[in-house]
């Protein structure tokens, strides 16, 4: 993408954020369009439920309706919506004490040996990380969903980045330990 | 980047989201309900009991409210009764102490004037 490409779609969010905080329908449609993704996303690879996710993703959606005229960038309204996404998410988890958490040898096996890009192993990955406690389990979601460094994360979660870089360092030694196991298993 | 994270990173890849999924939120946010309400709407709307507490709480205020008057009533006539009692009570103490003190000079007028014979 040439920078001058690149600039003008930025101007044309801008655009959007601005006519969408005005009460423009059309401005606003296409800025839930642009970033659907990225919050069910994260609703869904955090609950593991598409309606759950969906319902979240559209309150979320709905609350930035409500407070439009509070945003002041298109780079602020994408940190609002994952903050927000971010808080509901955690904040459902924690309502429902009675959450059915994922055992880790719950998880279906792959019936394969796991191989890079293996949808089989894509499923596994996902449902060991939804095994995962709250913070830890964002923590990746962010990391490699969204591509986030952990200084952004810190600022997401309101921790400190030593607290994320800790939290990832062991969910990926769990994750990693819990995979080898089951790929072993497979293996003999 | 590890095997694992790269794994993760194709496991985590972003999804779509229901198709309908902006024209839903686009109608919800055209609903009434959606529309954010005033403070002063939120406020009444926290303070608005259901009608059954209404009424109950009209009953009970219905049977409090003579009963308690009545109460305030009597207290208020029982105080000034003894407000009156005690104004009188000290009046006599003082009027008795006055005659006391005259009794008691007298009759020491006397003493000094029979020491004096």
């Amino acid at each position: 993408m040439t920078t001058s490409g690149a600039e003008g779609i930025l101007e044309r969010v801008h655009e959007g954020v601005e006519r969408a905080g005005e009460g423009d329908v059309i401005a606003f449609a296409a800025i839930v369009r642009d970033h659907q993704s990225m919050v069910f996303s994260i609703a869904y690879h955090f609950l593991r439920d598409r309606g759950l996710a969906e319902e979240m993703g559209q309150e979320v959606f709905l609350e930035l309706h409500r407070n439009f005229r509070s945003i002041e960038s298109p780079a602020h309204l994408v940190f609002w919506l994952r903050k927000v996404v971010v808080r509901r998410c955690i904040d459902q988890a924690r309502r429902r004490a009675f959450w059915p958490k994922l055992r880790l040898d719950e998880v279906p096996e792959p019936a394969v040996a796991a191989r890079e890009s293996d949808p089989m192993l894509s499923r596994a990955l996902a449902r060991l990380v939804a095994s995962l406690p709250e913070k830890p389990r964002m923590v990746v979601i962010l990391r490699f969903q969204e591509d986030l460094d952990p200084a952004d994360i810190a600022e997401l979660l309101d921790m400190p980045v030593a607290t994320v870089k800790s939290h990832l360092q062991r969910a990926l030694a769990i994750l990693r330990e819990k995979l080898a196991r089951t790929v072993g298993e497979i293996a003999i | 980047m590890s095997y694992l994270e790269e794994d993760l990173k194709a496991a985590l890849r972003r999804v779509e989201a229901p198709e309908d999924f902006a024209q839903r939120v686009l109608a919800r946010a055209a609903s009434p309900e959606a529309r954010p309400a005033s403070w002063w709407k939120e406020l009444g709307r926290l303070l608005r009991p259901p009608r059954v507490q209404w009424v109950a709480l009209s009953v009970i205020a219905s049977v409090l409210i003579p009963v308690a008057g009545t109460e305030y009533r009597k207290q208020r006539q029982v105080r000034i009764e003894g407000e009156m009692a005690k104004d009188r009570l000290v009046f006599a103490m003082r009027f008795a102490g006055v005659k006391l003190h005259h009794t008691q000079q007298k009759v020491l007028g006397l003493t000094q004037t029979d020491n004096r014979l």
